[in-house]
């Protein structure tokens, strides 16, 4: 097999070689180039224009011209005490529902892949709000919170006390997490499932001869060996829940007293609502700045504990 | 129906709702810039004794079959045989952004579009609208004093107003019997007290009647702007272009206290959304409702016993209530102007009180005195009620009716009032209510300073 091998100090076939390795390259790019124009149009080009935009001041409208106003639009913002507030609400916000609905997601996914009776089915129900238009199940669940409506009655005939809901500012925003999360769990499980059934057999069976407990063999066989999945529903849903905007857009409208706004939802009113399209590209800059953070913040965690 | 301030339809909260999913993502990508050429200068143009031969683009959020449109246009087009009219509707909730983008094409393009009219200033800042002072100043006296001044901005006309609205307190007799309560008096000089109202509604409800009192559109500043302003209240901003806040005053609290409290006590739902009020008081379950007179042709073919009264002003207040409707307005870059003053004229002038009111099949209140009168000559007034509502209404929008506040800044302002409305009605306090709003309407309205 290695007798007639070429050897590398030959200079003909080097620069075959090298041509080859150009061809390569040549054709590389053209298959890649619908991927790279695409990055480029619906990537670069947006947030640079948003960057760019969120430095100009306009008046609303798209008659009368821009004119640069520097970093004015973020220190108006800045000097804003209610939006400040939707900053720290959507960090709160986030550092409470990823975290909730990744550990329930694995939980259901750990529970999904033993061997119970009717999985597939169990697993298909809980994928189906995933199937539903996010806008439906959110018409839905307005109704079914409404404070006359059929969760409070059932409240009632349990002998409870009826709730406010949405009409709550201390329960308007738990009510959109419980909502993102009826959604996002059996989306996100569907991922942790498939990474679970990847783990070899044989591990645990290792585990097993070793005499870990279930406890043990979870946290150092199964975490470290989904880390790769994990790491990805991870940032994934830490991105869905920094743009999350149709519950609140449809049942809340950011209130009661402001307790729904999130950045998101505020970019949106800013820039389509009150027709400040600059004002909104820099509040649109701050809530990818605050989520690339995060994100970026995921990245290490997870991979320095593989590292190590 | 042609109120801006209506309770959504089903339809348009699907449509909006589907429009939310996709723009979303459009965020980012809209930037402010615009081109550099500014809104042609008024005037170079008159309305022609001859019509010019023409095609007109009107956009409106009215449809020409679900709205009866058709029947208007067409009786446009047999006055006016040469000027063909292409309509086009689009929803409600994106109709401000659909005018912003399109006339900020400068194709000229639609060269006539309905104009809410509490965002009339706001086009004519935003260069959106073409002056009309010259050519159409000299019917001011044909218009309801409130309907023309809604199309004034900084001392010019900007539109035409095509249709008024206003409040009438209507009553289920049955429901008032039950609990041994008088009927309201239909004359506008012995009013009821919102006091008396409450009083009233309560007994109503403790005697069997699901709901003492309905807001028709409960959490609106079009409908509740009046309540301060009867306690000698602002309209809710003053100053150079109405671009101050002007609500966190005693009589602007007093009223948000009332309006707190008719839910604290349970005379008012608080579960219930604008687009049930309607039928909850079609069905026999509300017993009193103020409500604009769409409600009329509805109460006609319904099963209840019903009468009508002035709406209710507070014990020693002064007489206020809810006004305006939709105005017409020109592209500054339309191509046919001459043709679009014409459409205009016939729309809210001609034909005795205008073309809109008289063709259109459904009564619509007119913002033309004589328009007023073809109203009033429809057949939902020829019943005793009937007649009792036209006389309230043709009182109402003469001597009580208030504008909602005109500024440039109207969207903003209409969103944080609408919001704080919707926390007082759920519990929250009306004082820190009106600061807090205050301070939020000043950020939103920093950039037009």
């Amino acid at each position: 097999m290695t007798a007639l091998r070429t050897t590398p100090d030959r200079p003909e076939p080097l620069r075959r070689r090298r041509a080859g390795r150009r061809l390569e390259l040549f054709w590389g790019a053209v298959f890649l180039a619908p991927v790279l124009v695409s990055l480029v149009v619906l990537r670069i080009v947006p947030a640079v224009g948003a960057i760019s935009a969120s430095l100009y001041k306009a008046f609303p409208g798209g008659i009368i011209p821009a004119t640069y106003a520097g970093l004015q639009n973020y220190r108006s913002l800045f000097g804003d005490p209610n939006f400040n507030d939707t900053i720290v609400r959507t960090i709160v916000f986030n550092l409470i529902i990823n975290p909730l609905q990744i550990l329930v997601a694995l939980l259901v996914a750990v529970l999904f892949v033993q061997r119970i009776p009717l999985v597939g089915l169990w697993r298909t129900l809980l994928f189906v709000p995933v199937t539903v238009p996010v806008v439906g199940s959110c018409i839905a669940w307005g109704a079914a919170l409404n404070p006359e409506g059929p969760v409070n009655a059932i409240i009632s005939a349990l002998g409870g006390k009826p709730q406010p809901f949405f009409t709550s500012p201390g329960q308007a925003l738990a009510c959109i997490m419980v909502i993102a999360s009826w959604i996002g769990i059996g989306y996100w499980m569907l991922f942790l499932v498939s990474g679970l059934q990847a783990i070899p057999e044989e591990l645990y069976d290792a585990a097993k001869i070793d005499r870990a407990g279930p406890v043990r063999t979870f946290i150092n066989i199964t975490i470290p060996m989904l880390r790769r999945p994990l790491l990805f529903v991870l940032v994934a849903d830490t991105v869905a829940n920094f743009v999350l905007f149709v519950p609140v857009q449809l049942l809340t409208g950011g209130g009661p007293q402001s307790s729904t706004t999130l950045l998101m939802f505020e970019a949106y009113r800013t820039s389509y609502a009150y027709g400040s399209r600059n004002l909104g590209a820099a509040q649109v800059v701050l809530l990818t700045a605050i989520m690339l953070f995060f994100v970026l913040l995921q990245f290490r965690l997870l991979r320095e504990e593989g590292e190590s | 129906m042609t109120l801006s301030t209506q309770p959504l339809t089903r339809r348009r909260f699907i449509s909006a709702a589907a429009a939310i999913g996709s723009t979303t993502l459009l965020v980012t990508a809209c930037g402010g810039g615009g081109g550099a050429t500014s809104a042609p200068s008024a005037g170079g143009w008159t309305i022609p004794t001859t019509d010019p031969t023409a095609t007109i683009n009107v956009l409106s959020h009215l449809g020409l079959k679900t709205d009866h449109m058709q029947d208007v246009v067409d009786a446009f087009e047999k006055a006016h045989p040469t000027i063909k009219v292409n309509f086009e509707t689009v929803p409600f909730d994106s109709l401000a952004s659909t005018i912003d983008a399109r006339v900020a094409n400068k194709d000229g393009s639609p060269d006539v579009y309905w104009a809410d009219q509490p965002r009339i200033s706001a086009l004519a800042a935003r260069g959106e609208a073409e002056d009309l002072t010259s050519a159409f100043s000299s019917y001011k006296s044909t218009f309801a004093p409130t309907a023309y001044d809604a199309g004034i901005y900084q001392d010019k006309l900007w539109a035409l107003p095509i249709a008024n609205s206003t409040q009438l307190l209507y009553y289920n007799k049955t429901l008032l019997k039950k609990a041994g309560l008088a009927d309201p008096s239909a004359s506008t000089d012995q009013r009821m007290t919102w006091e008396q109202l409450i009083t009233d509604a309560k007994k109503a409800k403790d005697a069997g009647a699901q709901y003492g009192f309905l807001f028709g559109q409960f959490d609106r500043y079009y409908q509740l702007e009046p309540l301060a302003v009867q306690l000698g209240g602002s309209p809710g901003a003053s100053g150079n272009g109405n671009l101050t806040p002007d609500f966190a005053s005693d009589a602007w609290v007093k009223a948000l206290t009332w309006y707190g409290s008719i839910f604290a006590d349970g005379t008012a739902p608080k579960g219930l959304a604008s687009e049930q009020t309607d039928p909850a008081f079609l069905g026999g379950r509300a017993a009193y409702m103020v409500e604009g007179p769409w409600l009329l042709p509805q109460l006609k073919t319904s099963k209840v016993d019903w009468g009508v009264a002035p709406q209710p002003v507070f014990a020693g207040g002064k007489p206020a209530t809810p006004t305006g409707s939709w105005s017409l307005a020109m592209n500054p870059f339309s191509k046919q102007k001459e043709a679009a003053a014409i459409f205009l004229r016939w729309m809210a002038i001609d034909d005795g009180g205008g073309g809109y009111i008289k063709y259109l099949p459904s009564p619509e209140l007119a913002a033309s005195v004589e328009g007023k009168k073809v109203y009033f000559a429809k057949d939902v007034f020829s019943t005793p009620q009937g007649q009792d509502a036209a006389k309230i209404i043709d009182f109402e929008t003469a001597n009580t009716a208030v504008n909602r506040v005109s500024t440039i800044g109207y969207i903003e302002f209409e969103t944080i009032m609408n919001q704080m409305y919707a926390d007082v009605r759920n519990g929250a306090d009306p004082k820190t209510s009106v600061d807090k709003s205050t301070a939020q309407l000043k950020t939103a309205w920093q950039k037009y300073q």
